[in-house]
């Protein structure tokens, strides 16, 4: 029982990290990015090649690195220069994206699933609350709540941060401000992306990797991310924590229905509350 | 059902308030209108003007108070029920069907059927030319009489209008008053009216209701709304921060 | 119509009313002649489940046209039209008359239901949940493998007559081709009437802005749940079709890359016109077709065209053809 709280945590964490990610690229661009579960599943196989050669932490590094580039590609080659049109626009484009990437995942790694070994640094069980858990699940749970910690830190503290928080109060007046929105954007979108990349490397292990892993990832992000509130932070937490838990109880007790039940808790809260959405902004 | 008593108000607002963050854009304000009068409402900005508008016409929500036409609480009606209830707005920032044409949304907003009453509102506003046009290509100034034009057509009861004259020139702006007047006593309908043009105000209105900071400051005719020492205060007071 | 309107308007929907007919009913008589022209089966084949995919991207340029969302999920009525028939063909005692209108009224149901609550969210929320919705069906027909077959789908016997008809007319590319094909225009046809009835105005006035339909007395709810279920019911017609067509169904039909191909196709033919997705069927699977053998990175070009269309034609095919002769663009209109 505890276990399966645990490994509810577990997935929790993971739409988490994942989550924030789309939560901070939304705040800054009013657009929702379609193509984020496929920034996940680029990271996941970005860490696992490199980790075949140079082990899984250069592997992690590597993905975080060059999924924040191609987050800030993104940005400037996608967000920026739509943001006055439709958002709809972007979404579909973001959709051509991720078509893109899973057909680039497919031609170089092949459409067979693909195992990742936890690290031996990792590895292994510890007697946690009286249960034999692995080390490595313990330690994703951690790293999800530092990426909250230090996240709800630089949001609180930094400049950038504070920029974050207006914008996703009231985007046009924050742009007014005098502030380099562009560039802003750009470093924010990168965390966003690199956000989802490491999210990718560490659900390796844990989940097998193939070239639909990304849409798969993706339902479960947007149930979060609707759920919790789209310009909020802490609902993205709490939801993704909420959506994990019923998510592994599902797979555990019900697995036909796993999907399901985050899906109408979805939309149990739309029916509640139809303009929640949007958070603290207006589409 | 539809023909108010002679006694009830047209038109009345009891005790609404409006609270949104920490902020009280109204507080327990009291508004009547008799049938067949022409209230202005103004007040210096953030007075609450649009907000009791909003209140009234069923667009707010987090609202206290009661809101009656008739002497009828309608209170918790929606829009749409209000509408056909005789209630009609129009908007300070204009709000149409960009890619409907002028009369198909004139005969939509008639929802009569047979498309009654368009010629005669396309005319009274001077729309008759651009009946085939879609209203993303009329001028600016046209699209505020669309906006007015969808509001009006079907003889509603009680029109609530949002600064109509917003954005028009001073001549527009007299034109559109003494349209607006010479409407409204041939129709008997009772307008609430609420303008930052003190000309129009004061050309058109029977009584006026004078807002400041969400209460209620005065109410009487345009002379003792102008002469009013409390009131120049409030519009003085403003503008010298 | 009162003498008031009939001197103030033109004629109402008479006239181009039965234009429309005229031009449906030629339509129709070009599309049972095809076949005998064109012969070879597999051509015939090719092209029937390319009308099938046409009808389902019809269904979503429909919604896009008609309410101005985006959905990525509109395999979910496809499969469930083609589902339904099959369950009910192998569970229950019905005739296949019955079946037939049951299994377009079940998603139609479904989507009605849905809709109520989810067409108040914002466009792109809109997307997001579609996406989600058949992510979710997805899943519970291929893991409830008792139900319905899982991963290896549903295998069905029709009964040997239908309306008086042999059943045998489905397998036969020529007829089904026919048979398709009409279906198609049918549905055509019954959407121009709908956009140019009151009710499809109102639905644009409603795309146009919502507020203001409420401030003039409408409801606003109803019609939009109407219109998904109406575009639910055009998805699941397809669905039925491939199901007697193909005796078998499989979870393939509800994935979303299925649904994300019907959305393209209904971009690239152009959502904006009544034809603009069946056009954009036909021309997407000629091109598979013919760049299918060639190359395996089918997806990447699917996702690169959906990019440059989007971008820079978002009028698609038969849009940029209409506003390039007409120059004039009016949003919404046939």
């Amino acid at each position: 029982m505890l276990m399966h709280i645990l490994n509810g945590f577990v997935y929790g964490g993971l739409l988490y990290i994942l989550s924030v990610g789309l939560v901070l690229i939304f705040g800054l661009r009013r657009v929702v990015n379609f193509a984020h579960g496929g920034l996940f599943m680029i990271g996941a196989y970005v860490g696992y090649a490199v980790a075949m050669h140079a082990g899984f932490f250069t592997g992690l590094a590597a993905a975080i690195a060059a999924l924040a580039i191609l987050g800030i590609l993104l940005d400037i080659g996608v967000f920026r220069p739509l943001q006055r049109h439709d958002p709809l626009l972007t979404v579909l484009v973001t959709f051509g994206i991720l078509l893109i990437l899973e057909d680039l995942v497919r031609s170089v790694w092949g459409k067979d699933y693909v195992s990742v070994q936890v690290p031996q640094l990792l590895a292994g069980n510890v007697d946690f609350l009286g249960l034999q858990y692995p080390v490595y699940r313990l330690a994703v749970i951690a790293l999800a709540l530092i990426t909250m910690g230090g996240l709800t830190l630089w949001l609180k503290r930094s400049a950038i941060g504070l920029h974050v928080r207006a914008s996703s109060v009231d985007a046009v007046t924050t742009a007014m401000q005098g502030v380099n929105t562009d560039r802003v954007s750009a470093t924010v979108v990168g965390i966003g992306a690199a956000l989802a990349g490491m999210s990718g490397v560490v659900a390796g292990p844990l989940l097998t990797l193939s070239p639909s892993m990304g849409s798969y990832i993706l339902v479960d992000c947007f149930i979060v991310v609707v759920v919790g509130g789209l310009g909020s932070f802490t609902g993205a937490f709490l939801a993704a924590m909420a959506i994990g838990q019923i998510h592994n109880f599902g797979i555990v007790y019900l697995p036909w229905a796993a999907s399901s039940i985050p899906f109408l808790i979805m939309i149990g809260v739309l029916i509640w509350r139809p303009q929640g959405f949007a958070g603290g902004a207006s589409s | 059902m539809n023909a108010p008593a002679m006694n009830k108000p047209a038109l009345q607002g009891i005790g609404l308030s409006r609270h949104y963050g920490g902020f009280a854009a109204l507080r327990g304000v009291d508004i009547a209108v008799p049938a067949g009068e022409i209230r202005g409402l103004i007040g210096p900005n953030g007075a609450g003007k649009s907000t009791l508008i909003d209140v009234l016409s069923g667009r707010a929500n987090r609202w206290s108070g009661q809101v009656l036409m008739g002497g009828d609480d309608i209170s918790r009606q929606s829009p749409q029920v209000r509408r056909r209830r005789g209630m009609a707005r129009s908007f300070q920032r204009t709000s149409i069907f960009p890619n409907l044409t002028v009369r198909e949304q004139l005969e939509l907003a008639s929802f009569q059927g047979d498309g009654g009453g368009v010629d005669e509102v396309l005319e009274q506003l001077h729309l008759d030319g651009f009946g085939r046009t879609p209203a993303s290509e009329l001028s600016y100034g046209d699209q505020r009489r669309l906006d007015l034009a969808l509001a009006l057509i079907g003889r509603p009861r009680v029109l609530l209008l949002d600064e109509p004259a917003a954005g028009l020139t001073v001549q527009e702006s007299l034109d559109l008053a003494r349209l607006l007047r010479d409407l409204v006593k041939s129709w008997g309908v009772t307008v609430l009216l609420v303008e930052h043009d003190m000309e129009v105000v004061f050309s058109i209105c029977d009584r006026i209701t004078v807002l400041h900071l969400g209460e209620l400051l005065m109410e009487g005719t345009p002379d003792e709304v102008r002469k009013s020492p409390e009131v120049i205060r409030a519009y003085l007071g403003r503008a010298a921060h | 119509m009162s003498a008031q309107a009939a001197t103030s308007l033109p004629a109402p929907a008479a006239r181009p009313a039965m234009v429309g007919a005229g031009i449906a009913l030629a339509a129709a008589v070009v599309g049972i002649v095809i076949p005998f022209v064109f012969t070879s089966p597999v051509t015939l084949s090719l092209a029937t489940q390319g009308l099938m995919n046409a009808i389902l991207a019809t269904s979503v340029g429909f919604l896009i046209r008609q309410l101005g969302f985006v959905s990525f999920g509109h395999a979910t009525f496809f499969g469930m039209g083609a589902y339904a028939t099959g369950l009910m063909l192998k569970h229950t005692g019905l005739p296949l008359e019955v079946i037939m209108p049951l299994a377009v009224l079940l998603p139609a149901a479904f989507a009605f239901v849905v809709g109520l609550v989810v067409v108040r969210v914002s466009g792109v929320a809109f997307s997001m949940l579609t996406l989600a919705i058949a992510q979710v069906f997805y899943e519970i027909v291929v893991k409830w493998r008792d139900f319905a077959g899982g991963d290896d789908g549903l295998s069905v016997n029709l009964p040997t007559r239908v309306f008086g008809l042999p059943t045998t007319l489905f397998q036969e590319p020529g007829d089904m081709f026919r048979i398709v094909w009409v279906t198609l225009v049918v549905i055509l046809f019954l959407l121009f009437l709908l956009a140019r009835s009151r009710f499809g105005r109102l639905c644009f006035a409603i795309k146009d802005n919502e507020e203001r339909a409420r401030f003039i007395g409408y409801r606003t709810l109803l019609p939009r749940a109407i219109v998904f279920a109406i575009s639910a019911a055009i998805g699941g017609t397809g669905g039925v079709l491939f199901l007697l067509y193909n005796g078998f169904v499989s979870p393939d039909v509800l994935h979303w890359t299925m649904s994300g191909s019907a959305l393209i196709m209904a971009i690239i033919g152009g959502a904006e016109f009544l034809i603009g997705p069946a056009i954009g069927a036909v021309v997407f699977l000629a091109a598979k077709d013919k760049l299918g053998d060639v190359t395996e990175h089918w997806q990447a070009i699917i996702g690169i065209t959906l990019i440059l269309v989007t971008v820079k034609w978002p009028h698609g095919l038969v849009g940029s053809v209409w506003h390039w002769t007409t120059r004039r663009g009016r949003g919404g209109r046939a």
